[in-house]
């Protein structure tokens, strides 16, 4: 019995033990995997007002409700970017972002489509400098700060760059990527970025300032309304779990019902979440121009400008990519 | 004659570029037939053919090019202003005792510091411009340099300096003609980590910047491509960060060596 723990017996007791200790992990990690496909829904959570209705929905426990015995997991992530790649790495099968991104993926071949709208958001471009009455007013040395380029503001941007400068690209090279709350802080500053195309509360924060105005509204540059934020799923999650996937698009609708009939209970529950009042969150709820809604509106206009622009390599109808035709249209 | 061959083949093997060129190409074999295995998305690993595509894209339309040419001006701008403060710490802290307790409190507490992890105070005091790249380049560059370089003063043998007394060389002159050369090995040491911690914070910075005015160099290429979801073109970035690399540390800096160091008989 002793030999066993002598010299080379040892070496070969000890290689042993680490190959059944390892391959027990492994079973472990497979046989997790198989049984968790069916039972789990992964959300990418983003913060912002245009996001309220997930709010809604973790506080209310709508997702558990319309899925009972199905793990819900909600999980941070940065931008459109981080989503995009989380879903690539099979992290998660769900998450919210504006049109281009979403354009720019499908286009590349990300095998996503949009499951519902979620809302719309004014989103404007202000600026500190009292000389800067339009986009030609910008020179060289002005810096616009915007989340990224390809997002909403970029191509919102562009969109306007070539309607009143005659080319898109006019003003790319003064974009700065920052992220809302830094360029905020810069724009008011004085002595950093020149304008930042905001979304709200930011904008409010901003114009309450007397030496900033407005330059440009979106709803001006896209001629009339368009969905700011879409939810949009992985493939795996419509065509391997349908029960999942319409479970979260009715309860995408239900949060946004609830918002709209019980808005200042809404706000009450939001409050705290933006560290404002419950007067001021319920003032942004009801701005003139956002509003929570599962139509998706304003993606051709997107898809035909962005692919005159080279940004993508062909043409998206909105039917082409909606997983379910019918669940958007209200 | 089969020994002729034979030794010639193994002359051939043991050929250092031979070397590096058979490992790549392994590497990129193995590349290939993970790409082709379909293990992973064209996303996340694009073929070898989509990458080299993309490069010459890339090049032709002179995008690559020209960041990379902005890239360097930074960073040459960044080194060269780096050295002579180096060079310039180390003299001082030298010549006299209370300079050098300055000197290594600034270093124990600066040459920890990341430079991205500045950044965000850097472009608070100096604005979104180039300067604060090029800063955070020196910062980079400073600190294991002037280190570098003192030790290699300190290691010099009193002899020479008192060589260079004798010919009543001012202590100008004694940095120069002495302190300088006989401390090189150490000096190209710190330039080496100073290089290489250099060119990572300036890619690292540029991806955070964005474009200062018409560029934004390679780290600003590099995201560019991430955001539109242009795997090759990363890959194609990242690609010309590794060559960029090897061309300094390999030939610039080895050249360096050669010329002066090794031909001085001070190192192999």
């Amino acid at each position: 019995m002793t030999k066993i723990f002598q010299g080379k017996y040892k070496a070969i007791l000890l290689i042993f033990l680490y190959f059944l200790y390892f391959s027990s992990l492994l079973m472990g990690c497979s046989h997790k995997n198989e049984e968790k496909v069916t039972e789990r829904l992964r959300i990418a959570e983003q913060y912002g007002l245009a996001y309220a209705p997930l709010q809604i929905m973790k506080t209310n426990k709508i997702l558990e409700k319309n899925l009972p015995s199905i793990e819900i997991s909600w999980q941070q992530v940065s931008n459109t970017t981080a989503i995009r790649e989380a879903m690539l790495s099979n992290k998660i099968d769900a998450g919210f972002m504006a049109i281009p991104p979403f354009l720019i993926g499908l286009d590349k071949g990300m095998e996503w489509k949009i499951a519902s709208g979620l809302s719309y958001s004014p989103t404007k471009l202000i600026t500190n400098k009292n000389n800067i009455k339009s986009l030609k007013d910008f020179t060289k040395e002005d810096k616009i700060a915007l989340p990224q380029p390809g997002s909403v503001q970029h191509i919102l941007l562009s969109m306007a760059c070539e309607k009143e400068l005659g080319d898109s690209h006019k003003l790319d090279n003064l974009i700065l990527t920052l992220s809302h709350p830094d360029a905020m802080n810069s724009l008011l500053s004085g002595n950093g970025v020149t304008a930042h195309f905001a979304s709200p509360p930011y904008i409010g924060e901003e114009l309450k300032d007397d030496k900033m105005h407005l330059v440009l509204d979106g709803r001006n540059v896209m001629e009339g309304d368009f969905t700011f934020i879409v939810g949009v799923t992985t493939k795996e999650l419509y065509t391997k779990n349908p029960k999942v996937y319409y479970g979260f698009v009715k309860s995408i609708s239900e949060a946004i019902d609830f918002i709209n009939k019980n808005t200042e209970k809404s706000a009450e529950i939001l409050a705290p979440l933006y560290n404002l009042s419950k007067e001021e969150t319920y003032k942004l709820l009801t701005a003139e121009g956002n509003k929570y809604n599962t139509k998706v509106e304003g993606l051709e206009k997107f898809s035909q400008f962005m692919l005159k622009n080279k940004y993508i390599s062909k043409n998206y109808t909105l039917k082409e990519v909606l997983w379910n035709d019918n669940d958007s249209k209200r | 004659m089969i020994m002729i061959a034979k030794d010639k083949f193994n002359k051939l093997f043991i050929n250092k570029i031979f070397i590096r060129i058979f490992w790549m190409a392994i590497f990129m074999l193995i590349w290939e037939m993970i790409y082709l295995s379909h293990s992973f998305s064209p996303l996340i690993l694009p073929s070898l053919g989509t990458i080299l595509k993309s490069m010459y894209s890339n090049l032709l339309s002179g995008e690559l090019i020209k960041e990379t040419l902005y890239s360097l001006n930074l960073i040459f701008k960044g080194l060269g202003i780096g050295i002579i403060i180096s060079i310039t710490l180390a003299s001082l802290s030298f010549v006299s005792k209370l300079f050098e307790g300055l000197v290594e409190t600034l270093t124990a507490i600066a040459h920890p510091l990341p430079g991205i992890a500045l950044l965000p105070l850097i472009i608070l005091w100096l604005g979104a411009t180039p300067h604060a790249i090029v800063f955070i380049i020196i910062h980079s560059v400073v600190w294991p340099l002037a280190l570098n370089t003192y030790s290699g003063f300190k290691s010099i043998p009193k002899v020479y300096r008192q060589i260079g007394e004798n010919y009543e060389l001012s202590i100008l002159q004694i940095i120069y003609h002495i302190l300088i050369p006989a401390s090189l090995p150490y000096f190209l040491t710190g330039l080496k980590i100073g290089w290489a911690r250099a060119w990572r914070a300036l890619i690292s910075a540029e991806m955070i910047f964005g474009a200062t005015g018409e560029n934004g160099g390679l780290g600003w290429f590099i995201f560019k491509r991430r955001v539109f979801m242009d795997t090759p073109g990363i890959f194609a970035g990242l690609i010309v960060i590794v060559l960029i690399g090897i061309l300094v540390e390999n030939l610039v800096i080895v050249n360096l060596e050669k010329l002066t160091i090794r031909k001085w008989g001070m190192s192999i």
